[in-house]
């Protein structure tokens, strides 16, 4: 057996013994590698109150069954030593726990065509659970600009705005991956069965949890370091001040990555999270799909052209010009010294000035004396 | 004893009143007086059924002074459709039928001088006004047969001439006569437009979750709905869905709704009873008088009351008049309309949907997409414009929705549910027999009808519930008449989840609908919080 495939068959093992992303492991593994930790642990060595904990679980291990059943249900594992292991997941190695959670995954179970390492340019799209009809068409439209410039969209899979990122990158004909906080295998929520299964199918399903896991609190938790470690940057719509999607935020702010968010109004209860995020500098505001685009592309890339209004005739005069034109009534007309003493300029200059303004038609000459013309309306 | 009665009806808005023709035929000064009230028109029923009678060979007592009164005298009264009556009360009076024949019995229709009987309109509101006074047997021109016998409990007999009419009250063989032309003119043009409202579905429509569920919780409880958003998002397409998720009328509704048509002349021979919504969308150089009803004379109801029980679209609604739209205030609240003409102020059933769409702004262009913004108006415009949509009408309309154009992506997005008119339909038809048990007993049938202090009274919200709306009330982001809008629309949604009383989570998407933020997806989804 080669190194690689006992590094392989520890890694699976240690998915089953440990809670993702639980802080002691990532530095025993970093210490010992993966192979010398599950052969420590079956060598009953108790590594600080470790063995206490896994001792349940070390009797149900069976890597290699695991692997066998894996293929079968068309689901690979990938461990960083692979080609296709996102590298950005790295970025993890060493980072301070948050909410207790830190660390590169043992491995990644995966489901679906989409290679992980062709996830470097990717944006996650996250929100609440319980998002708005706004929010929804929001992140909808922005995954489908995204997807459609060909980043892949990241993101969770539960209702709200998970599932609206997804079908907007899907229907825009773009790449979307799913990480799950539960087995691959796993349909959770079950609402979402038939979006998981074309996912697994032309997209990909992706979770650190062996398969049949079911979904804890603390597994989305340690979900949440993945989103934002796999992606170039992360839009936050709708996040009531609880919502895991900050937690996913604060990941990405940790890991150097882009923290944008989506504004709402300010009414809003589920907004309330990206406006805190947004006030305190943790992330940029965006408001649509060509601003994530500036912001995680590379320098120069998709500049996005500021919006401003509509260019006026009247805004390219010069500034004393602007003045008399000011003095011009609408309707009924006034003569020059009128319109001078209204202006408060010199009749001569006035005088002068109208004719350049009545050639350019900004003005006309009546019976009653000058007043505007239409094109100085607009 | 030269003397007789026959019965009619007269028509006052939907106010039916039974009148008692009455001739008199004695020695006297020769001649022919109609008292009672009557309008030129029906001055000039005395010779049309002197001819009638005659050309029927009948007697009429020419040597004779002939009195017709039509009682009650006070009552202002107009109108063709007495002829009939009054023919047979001259024929009775002079001895020519037996008196028992015409009792419980109603004769309505116009005389043509040979006799012949033709149809007059409002002919359903009239029988159904006889039944309620204990009429029991009435005579109709005959293609009016079919309408009349909607009226329960009434025996209609359908004639074509004065001839047939007398030779069935004498108990004699029916003659032939020459069959009579239906009321209305040919067809020249011929208008499929309800046959197209028939056609469409929402399953048609991509995307719109938030609208298509708004229109539901508009449907389920009656409530108006104002649907705004820029050119080609949708308002209209989703408003002409709505009649289709309408649940067939209940027998009252058909009977009020097809009374109406009755007396705009807008029924058609052979339509029989209305059963389905109505939808009507006039434009919106529309007059007052065409809207809520008028007419010189006799009342003609209005759009309003034609679409009663139905859907009522006003589509650029900031484009009516300023009179039309200040006029509406009034049927909105009370789900009926007072036409006062002249002589008469009439009363007429207006409790129909109110669907109104408008523009962002008037050049229609305005578009929440920052890039796809290409409006054009100015300023003060836009601002005229937003003022009339804000006017007192608004604050009567339960639920605003904001539409926005569809975006690139949707059309190929095979995730959203794409529900069809039926399935819709049979949600709606559910939320409304919860009502109708609610509310049985009661004036009213639907959730938006229920007058705001009973309801409190007696449908109270739950205190968490209250304190939702208080909170807004007392932000001053919500009206009095809002909260009580927002207290009907708590219903309604919780009418449509099947819960039996709304709480904290009906109430807020009540809010949303009525304030015009956005629905949580977890309500458009139908799933629990």
């Amino acid at each position: 057996m080669s190194a690689a495939d006992r590094d392989r068959l520890a890694r699976v093992a240690l998915g089953r013994l440990a809670e993702p992303g639980d802080p002691r492991f990532a530095g025993l593994v970093a210490e010992l590698g993966a192979v010398g930790l599950v052969d420590a642990l079956i060598g009953q060595r108790d590594l600080g109150g470790l063995l206490a904990d896994v001792a349940g679980r070390v009797e149900a291990m069976g890597p290699e069954r695991e692997l066998e059943r894996a293929e079968r249900l068309g689901i690979r594992f990938l461990i960083p030593s692979d080609a296709e292991w996102p590298r950005q997941l790295d970025d993890l190695e060493g980072s301070e726990p948050l909410q207790n959670r830190c660390g590169v995954p043992f491995g990644l179970w995966v489901k679906g065509p989409v290679r992980l390492d062709e996830l470097a340019g990717s944006v996650a799209v996250v929100g609440s659970r319980s998002a708005t009809s706004y929010g929804g068409d929001v992140a909808a439209d922005l995954a489908a600009v995204v997807a459609r410039a060909g980043h892949p969209v990241v993101s969770g899979a539960a209702f709200g705005i998970d599932q609206a990122a997804h079908r907007g990158a899907l229907a825009a004909g773009g790449r979307t991956v799913a990480v799950l906080a539960c087995g691959v295998d796993r349909a959770y929520p079950a609402a979402h069965k038939t979006l998981l299964d074309h996912l697994g199918a032309h997209g990909a399903v992706v979770s650190e949890v062996p398969i049949g896991c079911s979904p804890t609190r603390l597994r989305f938790l340690a979900r949440n370091r993945i989103i934002a470690a796999l992606t170039r940057g992360t839009v936050v719509v709708e996040a009531a001040v609880r919502s895991g999607a900050l937690n996913t935020a604060n990941w990405a702010g940790r890991l150097n990555r882009t923290v944008l968010g989506v504004p709402g109004p300010v009414t809003s209860a589920p907004s309330q999270g990206v406006h805190q995020l947004i006030r305190s500098g943790a992330a940029t505001l965006v408001t649509s799909g060509a601003e994530v685009l500036e912001m995680v592309g590379g320098a120069g890339e998709h500049l996005v052209e500021e919006p401003r209004a509509r260019a006026r005739p009247r805004d390219r005069l010069p500034w004393r010009d602007q003045q008399v034109l000011d003095a011009v009534p609408v309707s009924t007309g006034a003569r020059a010294d009128s319109i001078a003493r209204t202006a408060g300029l010199g009749l001569l200059e006035v005088r002068s000035t109208l004719t350049r303004l009545e050639r350019a038609g900004l003005v006309v000459a009546g019976e009653a004396g000058w007043r505007l013309a239409a094109l100085a309306h607009t | 004893m030269p003397f007789a009665t026959a019965h009619t009806v007269s028509l006052h808005g939907a106010l039916g009143h039974l009148i008692d023709v009455q001739a008199d035929v004695s020695p006297g000064q020769v001649g022919t007086t109609l008292v009672g009230r009557p309008d030129a028109s029906l001055n000039e029923a005395r010779d049309r059924c002197r001819m009638a009678i005659v050309n029927s060979s009948l007697e009429w007592p020419a040597t004779r002074r002939i009195t017709i009164l039509l009682s009650p005298a006070d009552l202002l009264k107009r109108g063709t459709h007495f002829d009939l009556a009054i023919a047979v009360a001259v024929v009775a009076a002079a001895g020519n039928l037996p008196r028992l024949a015409l009792e419980a019995t109603a004769f309505i229709g116009e005389l043509t001088l040979d006799g012949g009987l033709r149809s007059v309109p409002g002919v359903l509101p009239m029988v159904l006004a006889a039944a309620e006074r204990g009429i029991r047997r009435v005579f109709v021109p005959e293609p009016q047969a079919l309408e009349a016998a909607m009226a329960p409990g009434m025996a209609v007999l359908g004639m074509r001439s004065l001839a047939q009419v007398v030779a069935e009250l004498r108990g004699e063989e029916v003659p032939e006569a020459a069959p009579v032309a239906p009321m209305s003119g040919s067809r020249l043009l011929s208008w499929r437009g309800s046959q197209r409202l028939e056609e469409v579905d929402l399953a048609d429509l991509v995307g719109m979750a938030d609208p298509r569920y708004a229109v539901e919780v508009a449907a389920a409880g009656g409530h108006h709905l104002m649907l705004s958003g820029p050119k080609g998002s949708g308002k209209t397409s989703i408003a002409e869905r709505i009649p289709g998720i309408l649940p067939d009328l209940t027998r009252e509704e058909s009977l009020e709704l097809t009374a109406i048509h009755s007396l705009a002349g807008a029924l058609e021979p052979g339509d029989g009873m209305l059963v389905r919504p109505p939808f009507s969308a006039p434009h919106h150089d529309a007059s007052k008088a065409s809207l809520l009803g008028g007419g010189t004379g006799q009342v003609r109801p209005g759009e309003l009351s034609r679409a009663h029980a139905g859907v009522l679209f006003l589509d650029e609604f900031p484009l009516f008049r300023t009179d039309v739209i200040d006029a509406l205030r009034q049927p909105l609240e009370s789900g009926e309309v007072t036409v006062a003409r002249r002589d008469e102020s009439v009363k007429l059933p207006a409790r129909g949907m109110l669907v109104l769409a408008c523009n962002p702004c008037p050049c229609g262009d305005y578009s929440p997409h920052a890039p796809g913004n290409a409006c054009t108006c100015h300023e003060v415009r836009r601002r005229e414009y937003r003022a009339r949509i804000a006017g007192p009408v608004a604050d009567r309309i339960d639920i605003t929705r904001h539409l926005s154009p569809l975006h690139p992506h949707q059309p190929r997005d095979g995730f959203g549910a794409r529900e069809s008119t039926a399935q819709v339909r049979a949600r709606v038809e559910q939320a409304r027999e919860r009502q109708a048990a609610r509310y049985a007993g009661e004036s009213w049938r639907l959730n938006s009808q229920a007058p705001g202090p009973l309801l409190r009274e007696r449908w109270p919200l739950p205190d968490e519930a209250q304190r939702l709306v208080d909170d807004r009330v007392y932000a001053g982001r919500l009206t009095q008449r809002g909260a009580t809008r927002v207290h009907r629309l708590a219903w309604t949604v919780a009418d449509l989840q099947e819960v039996d009383r709304p709480g904290p989570a009906q109430v807020d998407v009540a809010l949303r609908l009525r304030t015009g933020e956005p629905l949580l997806l977890a309500t458009l989804e139908r799933r629990a919080g």
